[in-house]
C-alpha cells in the first residue's frame, strides 16, 4: 500500500541551509556554494552555484533535490571554480561520493565546506517534479539508505529525519535476477541495453566518471563501438560497471537520469554486493587511502587462480 | 476530406496494413518505455502517453548503415545502401509537436545536400497525427505558436471524440489515398463533440523578440547562470523532435565493416573538438548557448523557421532540470 513519506523537516532544513549559506558567504569562508534552487515547474529543483550572500535565499531542500552535486566539484566540470574553498549541499549518499573522490585524490577536505542534509528520501524521478514523496515514488536507493544523517560535515541542520522502514528494492531485484538462468539474464539485459541511445547522461552525472579522455570517446584506437547498437551499448555499460566497481557510492544518478529507463544502478549494486562479499568493502563516509581494488592483501580471495 | 473512424476500425486498419506488409510505426511500450516503434499488431499501440523519443527516428534513425565495405586480398568492395528498398510506412498516433517538426527537418535534409536516406523514408511514409487532450507543465507547444490540434506535418489527422472514435481529416494526397484505399473503415462525420484539447500553461512567446535578443547576445553573462549546471550529456538533443545533428563512424575490422550515421549532440564536449585539440566551445555554457541559438536564431536565419515545437521532452529528461521554456520565457521578458 502506498504511504506518504514524512518530509515535514525539509522546510526547517531549507531555512537552516539558507542561514548557514548566508553566513559563510558573507564571512568569506567560501567563494561559492553548490546547492539546489527551485525552477519554473511546480515542485521542481535544479542545481545552482551561488556566490552572493543574498542568493542564499534561493537555496532549498525538497524531495525533488535529487542530484548528486558532487559531480560539480570534479575536474570534469571545468566551469565551477576550483580555487578557494567551495561550499556544497550534500545528502548522505552524495557525501559518500565526495569521500570516494577524496580517497582518489580528486578533492581535498580542506577545500570543501560540507553542508550536510538530514534526508528522509528524494524522488525516484523528477519527470513530474510535483509528485508527492511516497513509498512508491521514493528513489529505490532511499529504500536501502544507511546515510539519512551525514556525519563529519562542517554544518548539519539540527532536524532528525524520520526514516521509513521500506522494502529494499534493489536487493529484491538483484535476488530476482540472480535466480534467472544466464540465458534469461542475458535476454533481460539485451532488451534493456537495446534502448540505449548513447546520450551518455549516465556518464555525465557520475561523480566518478571524471576521466578527461573517456575510453569510449577514443577512436584511435577505437576501444568500444560508439554506435548505439547492441555490441557497443553492451560494451559501454559493462565497461562503466567495471570501472565503478569498488568506487561507486550508490547515488544512483546514472539510473535516475537515463532517458530510456535502463536500470543501471542494478549493475552497480551487484558489483557492490560482490565487493562486500570478496573484500568486506562498502562505500561510506570514511575516506580510504586506497580502494579495495587498488591494493593487495594476503587475505584477498585467491580462488580465481586455478 | 472529413470522415469518422471508430477505435475498432482504426485497429482493423492498422492490422490490415500490417498484414499487407506495410510497416506500421506507432507509440508502443518497449521494456517499460513508450517509443515509436514498428507494431506487430494494432493492439500494441498506446495513445495515452507521449513517446520518450520523438517521431523523427522514423526518418532519421538513432543509428543507420550508410555503406558497407569488404576486403579480400587487395580487392576492396564498397556497397552503398539502397534507399529504394526502404519499406512503405504508416506512422500513426503522432503528436502534433512531433508531426510539425518533420517538415521543419525537410528544410535541412533537402538543402544543399539531399539526404537520400531521410528523403526516401519521408516519401514513403504517411503520417497520421493525433490531437493532444492532456498536457503537463513541461508542454509548451502553444508558446511557440502551435497548438494541441496543429495539423502541419500530418497527412491525416485524428481528433478523439467524446462519444468514442475519431474525427478524421485529410491534409494531403497521401492522407486521401490511405482513406480511399479502405473506404469501408471510414464513415461520414458523426457531429459528435471533440474531447477538450490539452491546455499548455505557458504564455505565447514573441519569437521575433526572442530572436532579436539572441541576435545581440552571443556574449552575455546569462549563459553562465543558465548553463553552468549543464552536465554535457546528449539527452535533450536525442529526445528532441527537431535536433538533427549526426556523426559518421566506420565500424568493423580490416576485412569488413560498415559506415554508420549516428545521432550527435552539441552538448557533448567532443562535438566541436578540433583535430588540433582546440575546442572553440571549451565550456559547457557555450555548448548550451548553441542549443538555444540554433533553435531560436540560426535555424530561423537560414530557413525562416523555429527549431522547437514545444514538446517539452528536453525539460522532462534533463538530468539537472534545465528548462528551455523557462529560459525562452525569461529572454522574452527582457527589455530590448
Amino acid at each position: 500500500m502506498t504511504k506518504p513519506i514524512d518530509t515535514s523537516i525539509y522546510t526547517a532544513v531549507t531555512d537552516a541551509i539558507r542561514t548557514e549559506a548566508q553566513r559563510i558567504l558573507s564571512e568569506g569562508q567560501v567563494s561559492a556554494i553548490v546547492g539546489y534552487a527551485a525552477a519554473r515547474r511546480k515542485g521542481s529543483a535544479q542545481p545552482i552555484v551561488i556566490s552572493q550572500p543574498d542568493d542564499a535565499a534561493k537555496l532549498i531542500f525538497t524531495p525533488a533535490c535529487v542530484n548528486n552535486l558532487a559531480v560539480y566539484l570534479t575536474k570534469a566540470k571545468k566551469e565551477i571554480p576550483k580555487s578557494g574553498k567551495i561550499g556544497i549541499v550534500v545528502k548522505g549518499c552524495d557525501l559518500k561520493a565526495l569521500s570516494g573522490l577524496m580517497g582518489e585524490s580528486q578533492l581535498k577536505r580542506e577545500d570543501i565546506y560540507l553542508i550536510g542534509v538530514p534526508c528522509a528520501g528524494v524522488l525516484a524521478s523528477t519527470v513530474q517534479p510535483a509528485t508527492e514523496l511516497t513509498t512508491d515514488s521514493i528513489a529505490p536507493k532511499c529504500t536501502e539508505c544507511d546515510a539519512h544523517l551525514p556525519t563529519g560535515c562542517d554544518f548539519v541542520p539540527a532536524q532528525t529525519p524520520v526514516a521509513a522502514d521500506l522494502e529494499k528494492k534493489y536487493a529484491a531485484e538483484i535476488t530476482r535476477l540472480e535466480a534467472l538462468t544466464p540465458a534469461e539474464r542475458w535476454a533481460y539485459w539485451k532488451e534493456q541495453f537495446s534502448k540505449c541511445i548513447k546520450c551518455y547522461a549516465c556518464r555525465q552525472v557520475c561523480p566518478f566518471c571524471f576521466c578527461e579522455q573517456c575510453l569510449c570517446d577514443r577512436n584511435k584506437p577505437q576501444m568500444v563501438d560508439t554506435t548505439p547498437r547492441p555490441a557497443g551499448n553492451t560494451a559501454w555499460h559493462i565497461v562503466r560497471a567495471m570501472h565503478l566497481a569498488g568506487r561507486c557510492a550508490g547515488c544512483a544518478e546514472c539510473e535516475r537520469v537515463c532517458p530510456m529507463d535502463i536500470p543501471l544502478n542494478l549493475l552497480n549494486r551487484k558489483m557492490a554486493k560482490e565487493l562486500k562479499e570478496l573484500y568486506d568493502h562498502e562505500a561510506g563516509f570514511e575516506v580510504l587511502d586506497k580502494g579495495p581494488l587498488n591494493m593487495f592483501t594476503e587475505k584477498d580471495d585467491q580462488s580465481f587462480i586455478k | 476530406m472529413q470522415k469518422f473512424i471508430s477505435e475498432q476500425n482504426l485497429n482493423t486498419l492498422l492490422d490490415t496494413l500490417i498484414a499487407a506488409g506495410t510497416r506500421v510505426v506507432a507509440p508502443r511500450m518497449n521494456a517499460g518505455t513508450p517509443l515509436y516503434e514498428p507494431l506487430t499488431s494494432a493492439a500494441e499501440m498506446i495513445t495515452d502517453q507521449l513517446p520518450r523519443r520523438s517521431a523523427k527516428e522514423a526518418f532519421f534513425p538513432v543509428c543507420e548503415d550508410i555503406m558497407t565495405y569488404e576486403k579480400e586480398g587487395q580487392k576492396v568492395t564498397v556497397t552503398d545502401i539502397d534507399p529504394s528498398r526502404f519499406p512503405e510506412t504508416v506512422l500513426v498516433g503522432v503528436r502534433p509537436c512531433d508531426a510539425v517538426a518533420i517538415p521543419v527537418l525537410d528544410a535541412v535534409f533537402s538543402w544543399d545536400y539531399k539526404d537520400e536516406f531521410f528523403l526516401e523514408r519521408r516519401k514513403k511514409t504517411t503520417i497520421v497525427g493525433l490531437a493532444c487532450t492532456t498536457a503537463d507543465d513541461a508542454c509548451f507547444c502553444t508558446a511557440v505558436g502551435l497548438s494541441p490540434d496543429e495539423t502541419k506535418g500530418s497527412d491525416l489527422f485524428l481528433t478523439p471524440l467524446e462519444d468514442g472514435g475519431y474525427d478524421c481529416r485529410t491534409y494531403s494526397e497521401k492522407g486521401e489515398t490511405l482513406v480511399n484505399r479502405y473506404p469501408q473503415l471510414f464513415s461520414e462525420p458523426t457531429g459528435s463533440k471533440a474531447v477538450p484539447l490539452a491546455e499548455p500553461q505557458i504564455e505565447k512567446f514573441d519569437l521575433k523578440k526572442v530572436k532579436a535578443w539572441l541576435d545581440e547576445n552571443f556574449e552575455n553573462p546569462d549563459w553562465d547562470s543558465i548553463a553552468t549546471r549543464c552536465v554535457g550529456c546528449g539527452a535533450c538533443a536525442f529526445v528532441c523532435p527537431a535536433c538533427h545533428c549526426f556523426d559518421i563512424v566506420d565500424e568493423g575490422t580490416e576485412k569488413a565493416g560498415k559506415r554508420r550515421k549516428n545521432w550527435d549532440a552539441c552538448g557533448f564536449s567532443k562535438f566541436t573538438n578540433h583535430a588540433s585539440g582546440h575546442n572553440p566551445r571549451d565550456q559547457q555554457p557555450k555548448r548550451y548557448r548553441n542549443r538555444i541559438m540554433h533553435k531560436f536564431k540560426y535555424y530561423d536565419d537560414k530557413f525562416g523557421q523555429t527549431l522547437c515545437s514545444g514538446c517539452g521532452r528536453c525539460i522532462r529528461v534533463c538530468p539537472v532540470g534545465i528548462d528551455i521554456a523557462q529560459i525562452v520565457e525569461e529572454i522574452n521578458k527582457k527589455d530590448i
